[in-house]
């Protein structure tokens, strides 16, 4: 039998992770949700999940760096992949990006994604970091029966 | 032209004629002068280019008259005629600065030549002068300038630094030193990689490492300053570089508005994406029927993607609000004075609603009688609405809202008083900043986009009133509305 996979979701948007805990989970996904900085790292204390998906504007415009660069601090986490998700990166001018390029380089992100993003977005992005094969529409489908 | 004019001082009659004979025909104009004091009053009256002078005069002898004229007429050339003419006269002479010697008895050739040779030292004197002076002159013009310079760049209020090919500073100004952090005899004759330090300063160190040729110009943010920075190199007339000028001209005036409209943009899109964000992605669950066939699974997280959108439309009403009072000009004429107190109680009414359902009283106080006050109705309303209904919202469970009215000599104070979170005293100075929020955990239930009161602080001081805020963590907040009387 295969071993679920397990998702962290870190975001204070309570219906972004609302929304997308019930698109996984019908996905067969294991879904984890925090709402804060604290909270997220304190889950991450007992569990490993297999990719971590983290807002930048959790408490401060840019906690998300902070959570992620802690969280590679963490022998346990070195290998599970953080992915930033972010509202406000495209907003913004040239500085703002060649700071986050800086960031992200401390931060040891994985990838950065920009809000709004679908969850058919984040599977495919769950598939590619994690070489699971494509079998979105058979999970999918399962619900329809 | 003018003739050279040759003074022949002598006492004796046949020299003088016969000098003015042999120097006439030769195109000279010729005084004569028999004694010292004659000649005086002739220098006196004219200066001439060449003063013969016999040693031996009646009434003063030739190297007292020699060092008169040397004194009174410097560029007259002096030649003495003698004699007597012995060594030690010579030296005497010699001294006192004669030009030429001419024993007697002399061939008219030799006079010419002699006066030929002076008027020739005469005009190389001259000239030797008149480059000197001209030297002098553009040596004082160059100090001048220079310190002109030195001057104008020290009052400018953009930060100039020169540096030699060297990359030595040779000049900083006083804005760039304060910008820098030192004093500005601190920063000549330093190697320029020695006063540029910090991160922040980077890219400039960056620019000049590149050695741009030509003129070249970026913008940079320290701290909440902008700046443009320009770098200028300037060379000698053949094209030669001879060293570099940054200037640093403070932009943060011109600046200011689009770094806060910037940041404005900024929040506002997030505060739009995130709901819009948070919907979509609901919406999607039910496209993808990830709960199944059936409706009613759905029709809670229907619900909540209602509210944001409620959120989302008192998001844009509040922005509409913002704009409306930053557009509208204040009335120049007063509005008519109004009776607070039946505005208050209606507002109460309006609030108790949501507050009775969490249990919480609300209760109005008011001292009579009161004062009207000049402000508009609709104005207040807003303020009032705004500032009871976050005491009910930031209220604890069963807990109560005060609003006391009372008047002093200048005002009329309206206290909203509850009995919730209160304020961290850090937040206090931003509580009324556009889109800021507390975020702690006891706030996170709490729907809001931190615009109610920037909109409140706007309409108060619209009508001349102030707000005043006073917090204990965990007891609650007061928060006083003082409108003129």
């Amino acid at each position: 039998m295969k071993r679920t996979i397990t998702l962290l979701f870190v975001d204070d948007d309570r219906e972004f992770l609302l929304g997308k805990r019930l698109f996984f989970e019908a996905r067969g996904f294991t879904v984890l949700t925090a709402e804060s900085s604290e909270e997220g790292l304190a889950l991450l204390e007992t569990q490993v999940p297999d990719l971590i998906f983290v807002d930048l504007m959790i408490e401060h415009y840019d906690s998300g760096f902070a959570l992620s660069h802690r969280i590679r601090q963490d022998e346990r986490l070195r290998q599970v992949p953080v992915v930033m998700l972010s509202g406000v990166a495209s907003a913004t001018g040239r500085r703002f990006d060649d700071k986050e390029a800086l960031l992200q380089r401390w931060s040891g992100l994985d990838a950065f994604l920009d809000k709004p993003v679908s969850g058919k977005q984040l599977l495919q992005l769950v598939q590619e970091k994690l070489g699971l094969a494509l079998e979105d529409d058979e999970s999918a489908t399962a619900h329809q029966g | 032209m003018t003739p050279y004019r040759i003074l022949v001082i002598d006492d004796e009659p046949g020299i003088r004629s016969g000098v003015r004979q042999i120097l006439e025909l030769e195109g000279y104009a010729v005084a004569e002068a028999e004694s010292g004091r004659t000649a005086f009053s002739l220098l006196e009256q004219t200066p001439f280019d060449v003063a013969l002078i016999d040693y031996r005069l009646p009434d003063i002898d030739g190297l007292t008259l020699l060092q008169a004229i040397r004194k009174r007429r410097p560029g007259t050339m002096t030649c003495m005629i003698t004699a007597y003419a012995n060594l030690e006269t010579a030296i005497a002479a010699t001294r006192q600065g004669i030009d030429f010697f001419l024993p007697k008895p002399f061939a008219p050739d030799d006079l010419i030549s002699v006066i030929e040779t002076l008027l020739r030292h005469k005009k190389v004197r001259e000239e030797a002068e008149r480059l000197r002076r001209a030297h002098e002159e553009s040596l004082a013009a160059l100090a001048t300038e220079q310190s002109q310079t030195r001057s104008l760049v020290a009052c400018l209020h953009d930060a100039v630094l020169v540096v030699n090919r060297q990359g030595t500073v040779v000049l900083a100004n006083r804005a760039m030193a304060a910008l820098l952090g030192h004093e500005e005899p601190e920063l000549l004759q330093r190697p320029l990689a020695d006063v540029l330090l910090g991160p922040e300063l980077a890219p400039v160190r960056a620019l000049l490492d590149e050695g741009v040729a030509e003129r070249a110009g970026f913008e940079l943010y320290l701290g909440d300053r902008a700046y443009l920075v320009s770098l200028t190199p300037f060379r000698a007339p053949d094209g030669t570089v001879l060293g570099r000028i940054l200037t640093l001209a403070d932009m943060t005036a011109l600046r200011r508005l689009s770094i806060e409209k910037a940041r404005f943009v900024r929040t506002m899109v997030h505060e739009f994406r995130s709901p819009l964000g948070a919907v979509k992605g609901l919406l999607e669950v039910a496209q993808d029927k990830s709960l199944g066939d059936r409706l009613d699974p759905y029709l809670p997280m229907l619900a909540r993607a209602e509210q944001r959108l409620d959120g989302l439309v008192e998001l844009i009403g509040d922005l509409l609000s913002l704009s409306r009072i930053e557009a509208e000009q204040r009335d120049p004429v007063a509005p008519p004075p109004l009776d607070v107190a039946p505005l208050v109680e209606e507002v109460a009414d309006l609030c108790r609603e949501r507050a009775t359902g969490r249990g919480i009283t609300v209760d109005v106080e008011i001292a009579s009688p009161l004062p009207p006050v000049r402000v508009a109705a609709d104005d207040l309303r807003t303020v009032l609405v705004n500032l009871v209904a976050n005491a009910v919202k930031y209220n604890r469970e069963g807990g109560a809202v005060k609003v006391r009215l009372s008047p002093t000599a200048e005002w009329l104070r309206t206290d909203v008083t509850d009995t919730g979170l209160g304020i961290l005293p850090e937040n206090l100075p931003h509580l009324f900043d556009e889109f800021f929020r507390e975020k702690r955990k006891e706030t996170r239930d709490i729907e809001g986009n931190g615009l109610g009161l920037s909109i409140v602080k706007r309409l108060v001081e619209r009508a001349g009133g102030r707000l005043e805020v006073s917090s204990v963590v965990g007891q609650g907040s007061t928060f006083s509305l003082l409108l003129p009387r």
